[in-house]
């Protein structure tokens, strides 16, 4: 979430190079119209926009954040001191203060859930971002326009289908009997894999539901970065050498780190919030394999009804997200040099 | 003289509103007359029992002009659902009560005592009949306390289906009478792992149905339980421990990974040849019995669940409909008409052609009726003994549920031993108990 405001003012430059391209002659005719419409005022006070006009422009969007953004956070901060439970409405619900976070950091469920889920992080990751600057290295090579097209178009299938449906599928496709995954394992020869049913196998199947369907999100980031690059230096630089790797080092990934950092945020914030796909899939289950820390957080929040003790559970991941943020952001990201 | 004109006085009573002098001509059109118009809110599940009201629901909405708004959730989101309306303040009005969520409900206020409307005999069909329900049904999914909330809607007990071809070809003419049979005799013979054949499936995915049909139907047929008279543990006693180590010993004979199966598999794995036999709710006859969803509709045997050392304490299961005290006056006696139809003997036939499971003891004692659902002679045996907190009641329960099914699912795994899985349940549970008031004397001991 801090990470927000830094994130706004630098991304556009890697969001798309034909937009920015385009962009300026736009963004000039329209300011340009602007200041005609309001020349009559303006020229009062020395051909100047009024002071409030600004803020009237950003009060919608600020508002509705507050509404569905910082109120929900102060109120579930204040939920995070109190002994709050839905269900047990006797007794109303006194501050506790800090007695919810002492039992959360304490609670050896809360530990397992958080380590695993930064494991989890730690290993699809890496193997999201580099299967997708595979992808867009190969999509970036010149040639078969066509299937490029279709490649990149069906690229957006698995980001565009709801998590909870891509925990059905993956239900399917990893059935020990009927599944498909099963059925290709017996075509190589390997016998059924108790995919769902065993511990180790059930987080594989989770992680590679979940690498399924965000490295192409990776590809088309990368793919947007390396559009970015020049076409003389480039040019010039496969004119200097023929290794790619040099290429790729020296010349694309200054503009790739900017979409990285991106990357690297937002997968973050959405491992760490990754509930819906599990819940489908395993439950969290067998036993706790998959129970990443958002799928616990449900479990005390709605099962449990305890919204004190969720809350502060709620509060510790969102610090932790804020943390990860500026760690990305201070050691990966990089100005580009033009 | 007088006959003639009482009738006529009932006929008037009729067009007008409910004679309330006049208990035998009580009809739910006159009760209704006051709150046609009304339209109620319900929570309904993707079940057998919930299609077929909703099949006979029109003739309830034409007699009375009260119109039944559905809302079909599944199982697993309907008790957050409902929660949340009561505390936001929402708009059910008709609340589906699971047998293990009726001390929750009924301990926060937010269901209301049948009293309030059998007092009522504007409200109350004189052919209520409150004992023609089974009693075990009513005590256990409608009572909490001695007071009356809910009636037994979606009844279910757990019942042996079995592969009666399977077993035939095994050389056995019947199913198991006991646990120990299942496991030492039945077990081995049936087990085929080459050909992908299984003995026995019991449903075991973590949530509710870990903890209610694997982890809780092996302690009672032992004679263990959950907690003793004084509300702690008893997963460490003898008992319990034979239960738990019965259930590992006879995962030998389950198809592999049986911790990832749910209600669906395993009445999968009995439908498609997998399993010989299963234990599960009663409800699941009708998914048996349709050739488009069973391959053994001509084998398919029905039989009361084994007996263990401590007799036969089948899993007991079903939900009671009951009134939430949060709709205004008129809604609540509109969703009385409702439930009180929905459950009521008259319907019961229908509602039980229609493929829902009465909680009605009448019924099942028409001969066509035993005759043309083989489930119906286990079901009742099953009824007429039982233990009402097969699973505990209390408010706590959901948050012991999962407990349960967490470490319940590691033991199987063998990821802890049974007796060190048992020990963090208990300590764990015990911790809730204990927040709960249940050992400081300010709680009564109720499950």
């Amino acid at each position: 979430m801090a990470a927000g405001p830094d994130l706004s003012k630098r991304t556009p430059s890697a969001a798309g190079p034909d937009l920015a391209k385009r962009d300026p002659p736009d963004a000039a005719q329209a300011e340009a119209g602007m200041q005609a419409k309001a020349a009559a005022k303006p020229r009062l006070r020395g051909g100047r926009i009024g002071r409030w006009t600004p803020a009237w422009f950003v009060a919608p969007a600020v508002a509705a954040l507050l509404a569905i953004g910082i109120f929900p956070l102060l109120f579930a901060l204040v939920n995070s001191f109190r002994s709050y439970n839905l269900t047990r409405t006797r007794g109303g619900h006194p501050f506790i203060w800090f007695d919810n976070y002492a039992d959360v950091l304490t609670d050896s469920s809360f530990q397992d859930a958080m380590i695993r889920t930064i494991g989890f992080l730690v290993t699809v990751l890496p193997i999201q971002v580099l299967l997708g600057m595979g992808i867009a290295l190969l999509l970036h090579k010149p040639g078969v326009g066509f299937l490029k097209t279709l490649t990149r178009l069906s690229l957006v299938v698995p980001m565009a289908t709801t998590y909870a449906v891509v925990g059905l599928i993956g239900r399917l496709l990893f059935n020990r009997d009927a599944g498909i995954v099963n059925y290709m394992a017996a075509q190589l020869g390997f016998g059924p894999i108790e995919w769902l049913g065993d511990a180790d196998m059930a987080y594989v199947a989770v992680a590679l539901m979940d690498i399924w369907q965000w490295t192409p999100f990776c590809a088309l980031v990368f793919l947007a970065g390396l559009t970015m690059v020049p076409n003389e230096v480039e040019e010039a630089a496969r004119l200097e050498t023929k290794n790619w790797t040099s290429i790729l080092r020296h010349v694309q990934l200054p503009y790739l780190l900017p979409g990285l950092t991106a990357i690297l945020i937002l997968r973050t914030a959405d491992i760490l919030k990754l509930f819906d796909m599990i819940f489908t899939m395993t439950r969290g289950g067998p036993g706790a394999a998959t129970e990443l820390v958002s799928v616990y957080i449900q479990r005390i929040g709605f099962r449990v009804f305890d919204q004190g003790a969720a809350s502060a559970q709620a509060i510790l991941l969102l610090v932790l997200t804020i943390i990860l943020s500026r760690l990305y952001i201070r050691v990966v990201y990089q100005e580009v040099q033009q | 003289m007088k006959t003639a004109l009482l009738s006529g006085i009932a006929g008037l009573a009729l067009t007008a509103t409910a004679g309330s002098a006049l208990a035998q001509d009580w009809t739910l059109e006159g009760a209704a007359e006051p709150y046609a118009g009304t339209t109620i809110d319900a929570i309904f599940l993707d079940r057998p029992g919930y299609r077929a009201i909703i099949e006979l629901l029109p003739a309830f909405e034409e007699a009375t002009g009260i119109t039944v708004n559905y809302e079909i959730l599944p199982y697993e989101n309907s008790r957050e659902r409902q929660v949340l309306d009561f505390t936001a303040g929402g708009d059910i009005d008709v609340v589906l009560v699971d047998l293990v969520w009726i001390g929750e409900f009924a301990e926060n206020g937010w269901v209301v005592p049948i009293s309030t409307f059998t007092d009522n005999p504007d409200l109350t069909d004189p052919e209520l009949n409150l004992d023609g329900f089974f009693p075990l049904l009513l005590e256990a999914f409608g009572s909490w306390g001695g007071e009356v909330y809910g009636l037994p809607f979606d009844n279910y007990s757990g019942l042996l289906f079995y592969n009666r071809c399977m077993l035939e070809e095994a050389g056995f003419d019947g199913p198991p009478e006991t646990w120990d049979a299942l496991l030492n005799e039945y077990g081995p013979a049936l087990t085929h792992p080459e050909e992908d054949q299984y003995a026995f499936a019991l449903q075991s995915l973590r949530g509710e149905t870990q903890s209610a049909d694997s982890f809780m139907r092996v302690l009672w047929p032992f004679g263990g339980s959950l907690l003793d008279d004084t509300f702690h543990s008893n997963l460490l006693s003898d008992e319990s421990q034979a239960g738990l180590q019965f259930r590992q010993d006879l995962m030998a004979y389950m198809p592999p990974g049986i911790v990832s199966y749910d209600h669906a598999e395993a009445v999968n794995a009995l439908a498609q040849g997998q399993a010989a036999m299963i234990t599960e709710w009663s409800a699941f006859y009708s998914t048996l019995v349709d050739p488009a969803s069973s391959t053994i509709v001509d084998c398919l045997g029905v039989a009361p669940e084994p007996s263990g050392p401590a007799g036969r304490l089948p899993a007991l299961g079903g939900f009671s409909l009951a009134v939430a005290s949060q709709s205004s006056e008129e809604e609540q006696a509109a969703t009385w008409l409702f439930i009180q139809w929905a459950t009521s003997e008259a319907i019961a036939r229908d509602y039980v052609e229609a493929g829902g499971v009465s909680g009605r003891t009448s019924i099942y004692e028409e001969p066509d009726i035993r005759e043309t659902y083989m489930f119906v002679d286990p079901m009742v045996e099953s009824w007429q003994a039982g233990v009402p907190e097969f699973r505990p009641r209390f408010p706590a329960w959901p948050e012991l549920s999962d407990i349960i099914a967490e470490w319940g699912t590691r033991m199987m795994l063998g990821d802890v031993s049974i007796a060190d899985g048992a020990e963090e349940i208990g300590s764990r549970m015990e911790e809730i108990l204990d927040a709960e008031g249940y050992y400081d004397g300010s709680r009564e001991l109720l499950q």
